[in-house]
């Protein structure tokens, strides 16, 4: 029996709320299940949602953060070029196009329209990072200024018309890529969990029908808006700014200033980016709807972490960014790193929101994904060449009742965890001679920040090695009276040359026997030092995290 | 003579007991647990329930003192030693954010705090070249401070060691000779398998929980002796076998799931008797719901999994835990209903035990609809309190401008839509479609839930075991001893010989042939898995195939790339593959008793009562029947309430139901109408 009824009651809402975020996870499960490589099935470099008709999101898994809040836009914008009338039966959707899904070329956007009876009732939409999409190096490039260096930029294209898959063109996409099967792998895996998507969301009507869902959503979304606007309208009005810089744009510019001004009035906030850097030539910018998507996460932080997002979230906050400016990039601004530009901006946003919300921001953490890429052959493998890229932990922020956490990985890179030793040496010919946790590099507070990490790295035979390190300039900053924690580090020892130090570098050719030590930087500290409580003092001193001497300086601690 | 198999299981509030005689017939109680000293209640229910302790032959015991020593943080402090310069990798613990919204992260607190934790000069390559010997005079620091401060357990981590173990091997000589009494773990005795930080909290958890264990296992063994009892303890492993006493004493970490799976694997017997392969097993109590799979007839295990985010390396049964149960509270937000995951627990429970609770839950729930009687739970040992709970489902209602009947069925319907939502995913995750699979109901509130989840899921048929209440305690007197060794064995496919495969699982096997030899007598059957740890080169994570004796390597491959297309949805069968670590599980077989089903004689009539009970909005004139007096073949049509000893099924209308002539309950549900 089809309940056809336009009042939809409280379980039945209940019920379908549920099902709308279970469809979701049932795409994300199917996604990460049926992936070809690692950095999607292991490192969930990914994202799903379920979306309705009108381009709002019905349910949404929790991927990985920077895609929140993304995919809807993706399609709105689409929409807005072509009609909603463009997505058609039968469609299946590609696009990479940094100025239209904000990001880089090789996260792949798969957009699929739901159809019932001949009419559109929604979307499943993925996004899911491509090893290779056919830039100039192998993977993604460092040192890119304009964004065909980066890969082969797609706009929406049917990869599947009237059902039927379209071979030549999903042919032209494998032809273009160092890693054509697990491209077409991975896009195989987007579909499946798309119709996943289709499927149960058709069940869905089957059960409920038509009406009793419209009216369902429309519950929901209300119920999100107004715990939104509640919780905006318990902030005092105002305005509020906070800003800093990048060290430089990745080909040695000057420092790149990002500034944020929030406006909050009532139930609204407007975030405003006016007067950040306009693009530039290195390969940081990025697209409006990416810069979007960072905002929102900034704010999720703060208001309402745990409920999920749909079509009634963020209703209340308005992104501005002047077309031109790097938070806004236009054709041909280099993108490739991004997301060393919106790890700043969204530590910016709770910088800014600190002195309204002072209980839940948290000083600024280490801040990027440090990476460091060694690249060679292999003598003890028959010289087969090997790539190696990772990120790097450090310090976050401490915040009102706990300190930051000691070597965790940055916002941006979500659930990522570091390459075991034993794994490292096995399969790179790399001795990693320590690891360990940066005592002292955190900020010193009430609460304090968390420590950096560092890394030193042997290379056992001749090797090329790129970093990309960031936030000197602008070190972790704390809140409230707390300390701003250390920056990061790098020094190269060269057998026979003098120690040498950068934090970004570009395949430097390094002989057998080099050193590299990397260390990344601490977390802000939350309140005075002066107020933390002795016993904690006195069990960093005990556990390393502090010396007896930053015991003293910082917090005036006397055995 | 009269023998007996006997089987105790421990949970939070219940001590379940089976015991099954050498006549056919089986036995079954409850009683409460004895916190402080779990052996007391044990010890109380053999005495109760058995009438000859002395006539055991076989006791099995699962045991959660090693995991509530750790839920609750009161093991042993342990020193943890690891090479030098890379000890932080354990405080460290790989550096992931788990939770991806919150900006005030805390990292899961680690057992050992970083200022115990000690590195001693050492390192060995990868390949095994000692690059550093091992310093001797680098353990003086820990030896003092284990002296001085008395500490009595220690756990050593070296790089590499799970290949070449000879430094921690070196470690213990020194560690034993100069700390008598204290008990030594080392990481690749508990798991060789790599990955530096994962083997060191698995390794610091079996020292963490061993000398609680260990103390607990001899005052077990003490008093079984003073009820002469003197067949040896068994303890039920995490893996689904069992093993014996001494073993645990050394291996406590094996432990530590002991009580959950023993319902996993009667379900894995149900399974063969049944002849029903695929079975999605429910186990759900007053505050957790847990489902885990029997897969071909066996359980569905892993090897890995984390506790409190703490990762352990171990064989282990894979129940997924769903935070919703018969104490999931119903709360208001926002003007919509939701449910859970909040529970009322046991203290103060729901609100019909009287025990304070204002919060309606899902018992609630089932009680206000008249589904469940006032003396349905505990054969009427417990009696629900009718007014208390009506007046706070109908507070509830009103904040909602709701019906009560509708608050009440509303409650029911949120719950179990979300745990079949929950179930979905997990299997989704596997590869597997539910709808093919039979649904086994078990735990006190399970048969409440089961129909209805069944339904949410697609599944047309339900089973209720006998026993469900002790269901756990029954599967563990199913079980064969265990043993599960690993070995390293990094070689990428095309290196592998069959000879080199073969000799080294031979070996493996061999060294399990020796373990089994100290636990069984001549005449028991043993039997031997072979698996391999498989993955494509570039895979972190691997997938386990099963290995036939002498089977050639490209047999194995073709079956790697099988296993890959099963779990993951494809193959890729040009991309090169890799070994990664060779396995044997060997099975000891245990003697067993016949014991048959004897059915009632039908001279009792199953109905034993009717009672008012709402379903779909309107209220149904609803039969009661005695579980115990259903014969086989009769068939009964929903709505039903069966009651029996440990626990309640609810069978809405539309259904049948049928005991078969195993004395399981079988319901049918009616695809058409729902």
């Amino acid at each position: 029996m089809k309940a056809e009824n336009k009042q939809v009651d409280p379980v039945t809402t209940e019920i379908i709320r549920n099902a709308f975020t279970s469809i979701a996870e049932d795409m994300n499960a199917t996604l990460i299940r049926s992936a070809y490589t690692p950095v999607i099935y292991e490192g969930k470099d990914c994202a799903v949602a379920l979306i309705d008709a009108n381009g709002e999101v019905l349910g949404q898994s929790l991927g990985l953060p920077l895609f929140l809040g993304n995919l809807e836009l993706c399609i709105k914008l689409i929409a807005e070029k072509n009609g909603w009338d463009y997505f058609k039966e039968g469609d299946v959707i590609y696009t990479n196009d940094a100025y239209i899904t904000g990001t880089h070329l090789n996260d792949a956007t798969i957009i699929i329209p739901i159809f019932r009876d001949g009419k559109r009732i929604g979307f499943a939409a993925s996004r899911a990072h491509w090893l290779d999409v056919g830039a100039k190096d192998p993977g993604q490039p460092v040192d890119s200024h304009e964004i065909y260096q980066e890969g082969v930029r797609w706009g929406p294209t049917r990869l599947y018309k009237n059902g039927k898959a379209r071979d030549d063109v999903i042919d032209l996409l494998r032809q273009n890529s160092r890693f054509g099967d697990e491209l077409v792998g991975d896009l195989n895996a987007q579909i499946a969990a798309g119709r996943i998507g289709d499927m149960r969301l058709q069940t869905l009507y089957d059960r409920f029908g038509e009406n009793t869902i419209t009216a369902a959503r429309e519950r929901i979304f209300e119920q999100t808006r107004l715990q939104e606007q509640n919780s905006i309208a318990a902030i005092e009005d105002g305005s509020y700014y906070a800003e800093g810089t990048l060290d430089d744009d990745g080909l040695g510019s000057d420092p790149v200033p990002i500034k944020v001004r929030i406006d909050v009035k009532g139930e609204n906030m407007e975030v405003n980016l006016d007067g950040s850097s306009p693009q530039v030539r290195g390969c940081i910018n990025c697209g409006i709807t990416q810069t979007i998507a960072a905002v929102r996460v900034g704010f999720k932080h703060i208001v309402n972490p745990e409920s999920p997002v749909n079509g009634g979230s963020f209703q209340s906050l308005t992104v501005t960014a002047a077309p031109g400016s790097m938070f806004y990039a236009q054709e041909p601004a280099a993108c490739a790193w991004y997301f060393s530009s919106l790890g700043l901006l969204i530590d910016l946003i709770g910088k800014a929101l600190a002195p309204a919300l002072p209980d839940k921001a948290a000083g600024a953490h280490y801040g990027d994904s440090m990476v460091v890429y060694i690249g060679g052959e292999d003598p003890r493998k028959n010289n087969t060449r090997f790539l190696m890229v990772e990120p790097t932990t450090g310090g976050w922020g401490g915040f009102n009742g706990g300190d930051g956490a000691d070597s965790l990985i940055n916002l941006v890179n979500g659930s990522f965890r570091d390459l075991p030793i034993e794994i490292f040496e096995s399969k790179y010919p790399v001795l990693i001679r320590s690891y360990g946790i940066r005592t002292d590099s955190g900020g010193a507070g009430c609460y304090r920040g968390g420590n950096g990490t560092y890394r030193e790295y042997e290379l056992k035979s001749e090797a090329s090695v790129t970093l990309w390190f960031e936030r000197s300039h602008t070190a972790a900053w704390g809140l409230l009276g707390g300390k701003d924690g250390i920056g990061p580090e790098i020094s190269i020892n060269e057998p026979g040359e003098k120690t040498r130090h950068c934090l970004k570098a570009n395949s430097l050719s390094l002989k057998p026997g080099t050193v590299i030590k990397t260390q990344t930087g601490g977390g802000g500290g939350w309140g005075e030092p002066e107020k933390r409580d002795r016993k904690l003092i006195e069990s960093d001193i005990k556990n390393r995290y502090i010396s007896r001497e930053h015991a003293r300086e910082l917090y005036g601690y006397l055995e | 003579m009269t023998n007996y198999r006997v089987a105790v299981d421990i949970g939070g509030t219940f001590t379940d007991i089976v015991i099954e005689d050498s006549q056919g017939s089986v036995r079954l109680g409850k009683i409460p647990t004895t916190p402080e000293n779990p052996a007391q209640g044990v010890i109380e229910g053999i005495k109760k329930f058995v009438d000859e302790p002395t006539n055991i032959e076989f006791f099995v015991h699962g045991t959660t003192v090693g995991l509530n020593a750790f839920l609750q943080r009161r093991g042993e402090r342990v020193l943890l030693i690891m090479s030098e310069g890379i000890s932080d990798t354990y405080t460290i613990a790989r550096g992931p954010r788990l939770n991806l919204y919150q900006l005030q992260y805390q990292k899961p607190e680690q057992l050992v705090p970083r200022s115990d934790v000690f590195e001693v000069s050492e390192r060995v390559s990868w390949d095994g070249e000692v690059l550093k010997p091992l310093r001797n005079t680098d353990f003086d620091e820990v030896i003092e401070i284990a002296r001085r401060e008395k500490v009595k357990a220690v756990a050593v981590c070296f790089l590499h060691a799970y290949a070449y173990p000879e430094h921690e091997l070196q470690a213990r000589e020194l560690l034993q000779q100069a700390l008598p009494g204290v008990s030594i773990s080392l990481s690749h005795d508990v798991a060789k398998e790599w990955r530096e930080y994962e083997r060191a909290s698995s390794t610091v958890m079996n020292a963490y929980i061993a000398p609680v264990v260990e103390r607990y296992l001899a005052s077990l063994k003490h008093e079984l002796a003073e009820i002469e009892v003197d067949s040896e303890v068994h303890i039920m492993q995490s893996s689904g076998g069992v093993m014996k006493a001494s073993v645990a004493e050394e291996k406590p970490v094996y432990t530590l799931l002991s009580g959950p799976v023993g319902g996993t694997i009667a379900g894995a017997a149900l399974a063969k008797s049944s002849a029903r392969p695929n079975l999605l097993c429910v186990d759900m109590g007053g505050t957790s719901f847990d489902l885990s799979l029997v897969v071909d007839g066996k359980a569905s295990t892993t090897l890995e999994t984390t506790l409190e985010g703490l990762p352990l390396l171990m064989s282990i049964v894979d129940i997924q835990t769903i935070g919703t149960g018969g104490g999931s509270i119903a709360w208001s937000e926002a003007k919509s209903m939701r449910v859970g995951p909040h529970s009322a627990g046991s203290v103060p429970g729901p609100v019909c035990y009287g025990r304070g609770g204002t919060e309606p839950t899902v018992t609630d729930a089932n009680f206000f609809l008249g589904r469940l009687g006032a003396a349905s739970l505990l054969s009427g040992d417990m009696e629900l309190s009718t007014q208390v709970t009506r007046e706070a489902i109908e507070k509830k209602a009103a904040e909602l401008d709701m019906d009560p009947v509708a608050y009440a069925e509303g409650i029911l319907q949120i719950s179990n839509a979300a745990m079949a939502d929950a179930m979905r995913t997990i299997t989704v995750k596997q590869g597997i479609d539910p709808r093919e699979f039979s649904l086994v109901a078990f735990g006190g509130a399970g048969p409440m839930a089961a129909v209805f989840l069944a339904a949410e899921l697609d599944i047309d048929e339900v089973i209720v075991p006998r026993f469900p209440g002790t269901f756990s305690a029954w599967g563990m007197l199913q079980t064969d001893l265990r043993h599960d060794l690993s070995r390293p064995f990094f070689f990428g496919a095309s290196e592998v010989t069959e000879a080199s495969l073969n000799g080294t699982l031979k070996n493996i096997e061999a060294e399990a042939q020796s373990l089994l030899e100290k636990d069984l007598s001549e005449d028991n059957e043993v039997s031997f898995h072979w698996s391999a740890d498989m993955r494509y080169v570039g895979q972190e994570f691997s997938i386990n195939v099963p290995v036939a004796v002498n089977a050639d390597v490209a047999a194995i491959i073709d079956r790697f790339h099988h296993s890959h297309e099963q779990r993951h949805g494809h193959a890729t069968r040009d991309n090169p593959v890799e070994f990664v670590n060779l396995r044997v599980t060997a099975f000891g077989a245990i003697d067993k008793y016949e014991n048959s089903f004897k059915p009632a004689d039908g001279t009792k009539d199953a109905q034993i009562g009717r009672r008012k009970a709402i379903f779909g909005g309107e209220s149904h004139e609803t039969i009661v029947l005695q579980r115990d007096y259903l014969v086989p073949g009769d068939t009964y049509h929903g709505p039903l309430v069966i009651e029996e000893q440990s626990a309640t099924s609810i069978v809405p209308p539309g259904c049948e139901i049928q005991l078969d002539t195993l004395g399981n309950v079988i319901v049918r549900l009616n695809k058409n109408e729902s």
